[in-house]
């Protein structure tokens, strides 16, 4: 027990502070548990087929594509601040971009980890990018999703190198300072893949002619999805890297960050915020009035079936939508810790809505005289898979700020400085 | 995907869509060949060690990368940017011309003003014949006491500043002792000799980096210092220092100490 002890004493950086090894292992065992029930689950599915989930031909789509497209947007803050910190130069930044790394690493692999499930047949997966269908939005998502991950790799292979005991590695420490140097490259390679499997993703709904819930008019071969897609997406990023480090304060009653970067952040993104409801506002009133009526639908064949009413809507355009734009950009409430974090909490739940609404919602609706409202409640592999997820990613970050350097260290200690 | 692949069509769509997903492809292995490349050409040309040394200097907290001067009382906070190496530091003249006022604490650790100092705990003696002779120092001495196993270089081995010389192993823990200066290994000697290598060094010979005179009782006052706050207790309260003398053999006189910061802090690791 001592050497374990000690091993994991020599993992972590000097100078920094964890909690004890137990106190650790005692907050993993119920996320291991948990990640071990999906792979179970997952196992399921990938052996026995997808007769385990509760989808069917009518309802292809469920909680996996919610928990993709969900995953996906929260990840964009990887992506964006990125772009901010090595394209436009916002270095005050810097600071939180190796735990938007990692969360953008965790919400990747794990939404392409439950696409393979989703899809089946993960030995014929090369076949997608062999035999591409360039004409599927899908095909874009996939080939743009698996680089990103590259990418994304790529990105954090140097935050892993800077292990307290993998530096000692000459040849890792050189390697991890010539990659870091080359960040700038894969941040901009990672912003254009981004733009374009978010906005794939938003356009994928886009263009379903018979599904008139979903279907929008737009510009050239891009439904106005595809641009809501991406800023939906980058607007919650933001958020939510300040959710999931403000938690990791919390629970290890450490300041990570300095609060400045967080106003930074959650201006941003209520700003971006605000800019996604006034368009989405106005794509809305245009699908209601003109692009849905055209179809033969009025919004009574919408909102009328039970629980997906108007206040669907309502809730993610003004309490999840303009009340926390506003709670992040006002600096009355931005400078409040609670308000920030209110807001930023209140803009995921947003989009989260947003993405179940229209994964959902748009096949649970009837489209045909002769077709019923459907509903769908997912089986307990699709919900254990789903929990899986969401344990690798806690596994994975609590490890990563365990052993990697994802903060500045405290104030006095060493910095890692550009060598040229 | 390719032409000779079926459902391949040559239309505009299909070939820009390939083409920016190629591009893309092409730029993410070009990035990581690039770094792996860079990596071993940095190998090859020897540039390796000071890179490494480099790296782990701007890693190192604040404290310990206090500038000689001050820590000689010339100057009242100068933090060194040069990764110890003052041979090339353009301030080191200026600086060494004003009188030191070294503090006048008592260490009680016995040093040398014959020995030039380097940060890692390490002396280094010109001798007659123009070697130099390489040991370690008293702080260090009284930390590992008797080491349990010794890896010293083979004689004719070409060692670089600020790489690592020999390693040591105590009680389960390994110590990498970092080299105060460039030079081949002429003879190596043993712990009960008072040095571990002979060097010949590489011309010119320049060991205006290592510490002399009061800079190297500020520096070993504030090496105290850290010791004395890495084996407190984390939850002692302040006291007074009791004045006492550092013991000999102190890895087995306090096996419950966090040996693998102590030693990493002594030897100039991260």
């Amino acid at each position: 027990m001592s050497d374990l002890l000690l091993i994991d004493r020599r993992w972590i950086a000097r100078g920094v502070e964890r909690t004890p090894t137990m106190r650790f292992v005692l907050w993993l065992v119920p996320w291991v548990a948990l990640l071990a029930l999906g792979i179970y689950a997952a196992g399921l599915c990938l052996y026995y087929g997808l007769n385990q989930t509760n989808m069917d031909n009518r309802f292809a789509f469920g909680m996996w594509i919610f928990l993709d497209l969900a995953i996906i947007a929260m990840g964009a803050g990887a992506f964006f601040t990125g772009f901010l910190v090595y394209i436009l130069k916002q270095a005050d930044l810097k600071p939180i971009l190796n735990s938007a790394v990692v969360l953008g690493f965790i919400c990747y692999s794990g939404a392409v980890a439950v696409l393979m499930v989703d899809v089946g047949q993960p030995l014929r997966a090369w076949f997608t990018f062999w035999y591409p269908n360039t004409h599927s939005m899908l095909t874009e998502v996939t080939f743009c999703i698996s680089c990103y991950l590259l990418v994304l790799i790529l990105e954090y292979i140097p935050v892993l190198l800077r292990n307290r005991q993998l530096r000692k590695v000459p040849s890792f420490l050189v390697f991890e300072h010539q990659l870091h140097k080359l960040v700038p490259v894969l941040a901009a390679v990672g912003a254009f893949l981004s733009f374009f499997h978010q906005g794939s993703l938003g356009g994928l709904y886009g263009v379903l002619r018979g599904r008139p819930f979903a279907f929008r008019q737009g510009f050239a071969i891009w439904p106005s999805t595809f641009f809501l897609f991406i800023l939906s997406a980058i607007a919650v990023g933001p958020s939510f890297l300040i959710l999931v480090t403000a938690t990791a304060e919390t629970l290890t009653g450490r300041q990570l960050v300095q609060p400045s970067v967080f106003r930074k952040l959650g201006f941003i993104s209520g700003l971006l915020l605000a800019l996604y409801v006034a368009v989405k506002a106005i794509d809305t009133l245009v699908w209601l009035n003109i692009t849905s009526p055209s179809l033969g639908f009025g919004p009574r064949d919408y909102y009328s079936y039970w629980p997906l009413s108007s206040t669907f809507l309502f809730a993610v355009t003004v309490p999840l939508g303009l009340l926390p734009a506003l709670l992040l950009i006002m600096p009355t409430t931005a400078r409040k810790r609670g308000w920030l974090l209110l807001g930023a909490a209140l803009a995921c739940a947003g989009v989260l809505l947003n993405r179940f609404v229209l994964t959902v919602q748009t096949l649970a609706l009837p489209t045909l005289a002769f077709d019923q409202f459907l509903r769908y409640i997912p089986s307990w592999q699709e919900v254990a898979t789903f929990g899986g997820v969401i344990a690798y990613g806690v596994i994975v970050y609590s490890l990563s700020y365990r052993y990697l350097p994802l903060f500045d260290p405290p104030k006095g200690a060493g910095k890692h400085v550009s060598l040229g | 995907m390719f032409p000779w692949v079926d459902g391949f069509q040559w239309s505009l769509g299909h070939i820009v869509f390939l083409s920016l997903f190629f591009a893309v492809v092409l730029i993410i292995f070009s990035t990581l060949v690039s770094a792996a490349w860079r990596t071993a050409s940095v190998f090859r040309t020897h540039r390796a060690t000071e890179m490494c040394w480099r790296m782990n200097f701007a890693e190192l907290p604040e404290a310990e990368r206090r500038c000689r001067h001050q820590l000689a009382g010339r100057v009242p906070s100068r933090i060194c940017d040069n990764a110890f190496d003052c041979r090339h530091c353009p301030k080191y003249a200026e600086f060494a011309a004003l009188p030191p006022r070294a503090p006048s604490r008592n260490v009680r650790v016995d040093y040398s003003a014959d020995l030039l100092y380097h940060r890692g705990h390490t002396w280094v003696r010109p001798e007659g014949d123009g070697t130099l002779t390489v040991g370690l120092d008293e702080l260090a001495q009284h930390l590992i006491g008797h080491p349990d196993s010794v890896e010293l270089p083979v004689k004719g081995s070409e060692i670089e500043s600020n790489g690592i010389a020999w390693r040591m192993a105590k009680n389960g823990h390994e110590i990498r002792i970092r080299a105060p200066i460039d030079g081949t290994v002429v003879s190596t000697g043993e712990n009960g000799d008072g040095w571990y290598l002979r060097l010949h060094p590489r011309d010119p010979v320049n060991l205006r980096h290592l510490l002399r005179g009061a800079e190297v009782r500020g520096w070993l006052s504030s090496e105290l210092d850290r010791l004395q706050s890495q084996f407190s207790a984390s939850n002692a309260k302040p006291c007074l220092a009791d004045g006492g003398t550092l013991m000999a053999e102190l890895m087995d006189a306090m096996p419950e100490a966090d040996w693998d910061s102590v030693l990493e802090a002594t030897f100039l690791e991260t």
